[in-house]
């Protein structure tokens, strides 16, 4: 019994220390972007002697954080809109059988290891034919590009776990193939679309390389744009930058707290195939 | 189902699977014959931006790091993930803490992430180089992004140890192994790590191919960690196939070598897509 409880110990010390690892990166970004810059360059590392939001306050003046923000969410949203939409009525036609099932599910399949920035040329002359450079809609199409292969997957490995014989209730009963996906197929679905939201809006929140390349102006700038060009442009200002960072990453903790258990559930429904 | 309702149903994916992904792959494959700058007239130069390419030590460079990123992926950070999540499926006092704790850096976007880790690495004021210094080690400390040695890892650090999506996905996976067989193994007198080895690991191989699908997949188009960290210097030795892309493009204005690069990515992308499927088809033969 002893033993046991010995072992349990050193795994618990061993948790801890990789939560540590993990997070005290996060811990000294905060700390520093409460702390005037002159102190922050002379003494890093010091207990602050003085600590404000006068960062905060700089920042959210000089640029418009806030506006980058909407963006975001704004991109995500677009991609999240399309990606769900398409998903779900492939999702529900790979339900049934028919003669190029298999070669298309092969198709998917293959979207998924072939890495969109392989394509920055095309997406980039497309965008820029269609009139969409610089728009929040340019860039929202291309992210439910980026993503699409993705969120088919999860969306129809999710729906394939559903019991086969409500759709076939549902025929009996004589609905329309419309109304058997729209009553029955989608509000089952709705594990498998949350994660697929979730993963959007992170990947949205992470990407930088498309938006580098289709986005110039405030009006469709993202936050991952705006904190990039902090390395280059704001090189001496270190705590300018570090509270642009935590302003970026404030939204996505805020609700990771207070739907923690909804994200870590709902990332992985459909990942995982019980 | 009807043929009318299918074609209806199935016209959005074809849609996008043809004008995005389809038609961009001939595209590519016709840039990449022409040498062109994105503004005057393209000339076609045969296969010679594949020599310049394939001759190009910058590219090869690329791709060796994009194979070490993809061996980091499936050598580092998938065991830590599968290990992290063993060990919180032992129900340690406080594991849903621990949880939430190593899921949280997997909401922060990279872009945040790889900035704070350059803080991190800079030479006079960052965290790593005081922490040396604060137990004794300080001719260790040095200029970790800027030196040749220590770019590579450095900026394959952050991203081995932030498992938290592996780990939330391996314990999914633990979640739906039967209580009986954890019964029967320990009623045979299997000890912790024995049932960890024997029981759980053979039990989790969907979600190993998983989470190599999904790293697999981040790793072929890992832009943001050596953009932001290092802009893929010095000297080169950072940049991966996604950066190198976007430089021919972006910087040189080289757009057919742009192009021949996407191309390599994408075989490269299907090699290792074969090589997965093999993996997932081991997986239906246990």
């Amino acid at each position: 019994m002893k033993k046991i409880k010995c072992s349990k110990i050193f795994i618990f010390i061993f948790l801890v220390l990789m939560a540590v690892m993990m997070l005290v990166p996060f811990v000294w970004l905060i700390i520093s972007s409460l702390r005037p810059n002159m102190e922050l360059l002379s003494n890093p590392f010091s207990i602050p002697e003085t600590i404000g939001l006068d960062n905060y306050r700089e920042v959210l003046t000089r640029q418009p954080m806030l506006k980058y923000l909407f963006n975001t969410f704004t991109v995500a949203l677009i991609a999240m809109v399309i990606d769900v939409a398409v998903s779900v009525m492939t999702g529900y036609a790979m339900l049934h059988r028919f003669r190029f099932r298999k070669k298309l599910s092969m198709m998917f399949y293959v979207g998924l290891f072939i890495p969109a920035n392989a394509f920055m040329v095309p997406y980039y002359i497309m965008i820029t034919r269609m009139g969409w450079y610089d728009t929040l809609g340019g860039l929202g199409l291309i992210y439910a590009v980026v993503n699409l292969p993705f969120s088919i997957m999860i969306i129809r490995g999710y729906m394939e776990t559903l019991p086969m014989q409500i759709m076939e209730s549902g025929r009996i009963d004589g609905a329309s193939t419309n109304q058997i996906l729209m009553k029955l197929v989608l509000p089952m679905t709705r594990p498998g679309i949350v994660t697929v939201c979730i993963f959007i809006v992170i990947n949205s929140w992470n990407e930088l390389f498309f938006a580098n390349l289709l986005t110039q102006s405030d009006k469709s700038k993202t936050i991952t744009v705006a904190i990039k060009s902090y390395l280059s442009a704001f090189e001496a200002n270190y705590s300018f930058a570090f509270a642009a960072m935590v302003i970026s990453i404030l939204p996505t903790i805020i609700v990771y707290v207070f739907l923690t258990n909804k994200i870590i559930g709902g990332m992985t429904a459909g990942a995982v195939k019980g | 189902m009807k043929k009318r309702y299918l074609i209806l149903y199935l016209f959005p994916a074809i849609f996008f699977a043809v004008v995005f992904f389809i038609v961009p792959l001939f595209y590519i494959v016709y840039i990449s014959f022409f040498e062109w700058n994105g503004l005057n007239a393209m000339k076609m130069v045969g296969i010679q931006n594949y020599i310049s390419v394939l001759t190009d030590k910058n590219f090869i460079l690329a791709f060796k790091n994009t194979i070490v990123w993809i061996l980091a992926a499936v050598c580092i950070h998938i065991p830590l993930g599968l290990m992290l999540a063993l060990l919180l499926n032992r129900k340690i006092c406080g594991w849903k803490v621990f949880r939430v704790l190593y899921f949280l850096p997997n909401v922060i976007s990279i872009t945040a992430l790889a900035f704070l880790w350059y803080f991190i690495y800079h030479k006079d004021m960052g965290l790593l180089n005081w922490l040396l210094e604060g137990i004794g080690m300080g001719r260790f400390a040095k200029g970790w992004l800027t030196e040749l040695g220590t770019a590579l890892p450095a900026t394959i650090v952050p991203f081995a140890i932030y498992v938290g999506l592996t780990t939330v996905i391996f314990m999914t996976q633990l979640a739906t192994i039967s209580d009986d067989l954890k019964e029967a193994a320990l009623l045979d007198g299997a000890k912790g790590w024995q049932m960890d080895l024997h029981i759980y690991v053979p039990l989790v191989k969907p979600a190993i191919v998983t989470n190599v699908m999904l790293n697999v997949a981040f790793c072929l188009k890992n832009f943001e960690y050596p953009f932001v960290m290092t802009s893929g210097g010095p000297v080169n030795t950072t940049t991966t196939l996604a950066l190198y892309i976007y430089k021919k493009m972006m910087n040189a204005n080289q757009y057919g070598i742009s192009m021949v690069g996407s191309i390599f990515t994408v075989l490269l992308g299907l090699c290792l897509m074969v090589l997965v499927n093999g993996l997932q088809r081991g997986k239906k033969g246990d």
